[in-house]
């Protein structure tokens, strides 16, 4: 019988998979949006514990960025799940979308980003207009190879947001999730959480030449990404995600409309 | 010169979790004693590729099955046939892969009376079959004169010796989990394919090494993955062939714990001096089963 022998190489390591909060905290979230969003986050951290430690072979990593009178890092390094406390944000000051993009592109990088982690999550909460000019750094952020292919939500509160922007940042309108109201909110926090386990499941996905079909486009027919962005890839990554769970955001339920 | 060839699959720690079977296929054909053909391919196992392990399957015969008939038509002239798969290797080669595949495809879903998914026109979509079996495949054919790579999708292809470590082919390094696919229409575009000529005084021992992205994905670096394969060939050197095969199996489902949790299938071909028994030393030996007839 042949010897039993140990197993040679080099180090192993599950896959890095880095989870984003980036969170609106201008002044138009100030009460009980920014209130929400701070209990909900909280509430769902538990959830992705648990989700992230029935798939050890994912490393799930959370950072939150907030931008309103500039951007900053809330944990400016990637924190593992079961490590991460949420720090309750405050609400004042201007829309400085850019200025979060720009912090986002410098974290998408390779490095710090490394090649072999499984696709970035990127969740944008927003109830409003930047008040910066975005759509540079939108356009680099989204020209990174990460940027590309990281997994892009944006939950729009309150009616006064822009979609325009938000899908601009998805590339693709059904990822825009709507909550106008405290409970849509926090179901829509949910559901952007599970990305991480849909994320890190094990399996390929075929690299589509073109956009996939079946993504709306803006009402004019016009296309959602910066003319700049090219359509391959641009949309690839939400194709891991379950789009049948979004909460219908005409089921307001209980609460006022913001 | 003696030619040893062993491969294992092993089901992913996450497919265990989950329940689902490996999708991975191998395949091996010494065609002769100087001649031999192996492939590994990896079927996708996402939701909307329920039947990739048939898929994978299929693409590993197919890569055989056409490279032997190929073979069978140059054999009076490998020069001649090496000078055609130059030419036409990610052509003509790649073009009767993927055809045939999809041919074979379509088949074994009819076969199994599987549901024909249907177009907005009302008409059977076959793109949509397809998708339901996707993989990738590579493929090597050693002869005594030269060496012929294809690759469609990710996974690797090493050479090893006693003094470098090299990839015999690069493949696109598609970040994420996406890949080339054989399901897709005119798949053989992303073939990409290599033809090298053998130095017959290359010195032995020298080890080719094919292996599916979970291998590679599950190391910290490329740089551990390379160590990793050198120190399969020095343990192969220092303990034998038969020993590094018969530890194999457990080694890879170690790494596919502690890594990335992927299925894993790793096929070597190792070429040395001396002359020993080999394990598993069937003129073809075929990894992993399909659901179905392929």
């Amino acid at each position: 019988m042949a010897e039993k022998m140990k197993r040679p190489g080099g180090e192993l390591a599950s896959r890095p998979l880095h989870f984003f909060w980036i969170v609106d905290c201008s002044g138009s979230m100030y009460g009980e949006k920014i209130g929400t969003v701070n209990h909900a986050i909280q509430s769902v951290i538990p959830d992705m514990v648990d989700a992230a430690s029935n798939n050890p072979n994912a490393q799930l990593m959370i950072r939150t960025l907030q931008f309103s009178t500039g951007a900053s890092w809330v944990t400016a390094n990637p924190v593992p799940v079961e490590d991460f406390a949420w720090d309750d944000l405050q609400a004042g000051g201007v829309t400085d979308l850019g200025q979060a993009f720009e912090l986002l592109s410098a974290q998408l990088t390779i490095p710090p980003m490394s090649d072999r982690a499984l696709p970035p999550v990127l969740v944008l909460l927003s109830d409003g207009q930047p008040t910066d000019d975005y759509k540079k750094s939108l356009d680099k952020l989204l020209h990174l190879p990460w940027g590309k292919k990281a997994v892009r939500i944006a939950i729009s509160i309150g009616q006064d947001a822009d979609d325009t922007v938000l899908t601009e940042f998805t590339g693709n309108r059904e990822l825009v999730l709507q909550a106008n109201n405290a409970a849509m909110l926090t179901k829509m926090i949910k559901w952007a959480s599970t990305a991480a386990s849909m994320v890190s499941a094990p399996a390929s996905h075929v690299l589509e030449d073109k956009k996939p079909v079946g993504i709306p486009l803006l009402p004019d027919g016009g296309d959602l990404l910066p003319a700049s962005v090219p359509a391959t890839g641009g949309g690839n990554a939400p194709l891991v995600l379950d789009m049948n769970n979004i909460p219908n955001p005409d089921d307001v339920g209980e609460g006022d409309v913001w | 010169m003696s030619r040893k060839i062993y491969g294992e699959s092993v089901q992913g720690a996450s497919h265990i979790r989950s329940g689902v079977v490996c999708q991975d296929s191998y395949k091996q054909v010494q065609v002769s004693d100087d001649v031999a053909l192996i492939a590994v391919a990896d079927g996708h196992g996402s939701a909307s590729c329920p039947h990739s392990k048939t898929g994978s399957k299929i693409a590993t015969n197919v890569f055989c099955r056409i490279m032997e008939d190929l073979l069978h038509n140059f054999s009076e002239d490998m020069d001649f046939f090496m000078t055609y798969l130059n030419r036409e290797g990610e052509v003509k080669v790649a073009q009767a892969i993927d055809a045939e595949w999809k041919k074979r495809v379509w088949e074994a879903h009819l076969k199994n009376k599987r549901e024909k998914p249907l177009d907005e026109n009302g008409e059977v979509d076959k793109s949509a079959v397809y998708k339901q079996y996707g993989t990738t495949l590579l493929g090597l054919m050693i002869t005594p004169t030269f060496i012929f790579a294809f690759q469609l999708g990710d996974g690797d292809i090493l050479f090893v010796n006693t003094t470098e470590i090299q990839p015999v082919i690069e493949g696109d390094k598609i970040l994420g989990t996406e890949t080339h696919s054989l399901c897709k229409m005119d798949a053989w575009k992303k073939a990409i394919t290599m033809i090298r000529k053998r130095d017959v005084s290359e010195d032995v021992p020298y080890l080719y090494l094919l292996s599916t992205d979970g291998f590679s994905n599950s190391y910290k670096s490329e740089a551990d993955f390379h160590v990793t394969c050198r120190d399969y060939f020095n343990l192969i050197q220092e303990h034998g062939f038969e020993t590094v095969a018969s530890n194999l199996k457990d080694w890879l489902k170690e790494t596919s714990e502690l890594g990335c949790g992927d299925d894993i299938t790793v096929l070597m071909a190792y070429y040395t001096e001396e002359s020993t028994n080999v394990p598993s030393a069937d003129t073809s030996d075929e990894g992993g089963n399909a659901d179905e007839q392929s």
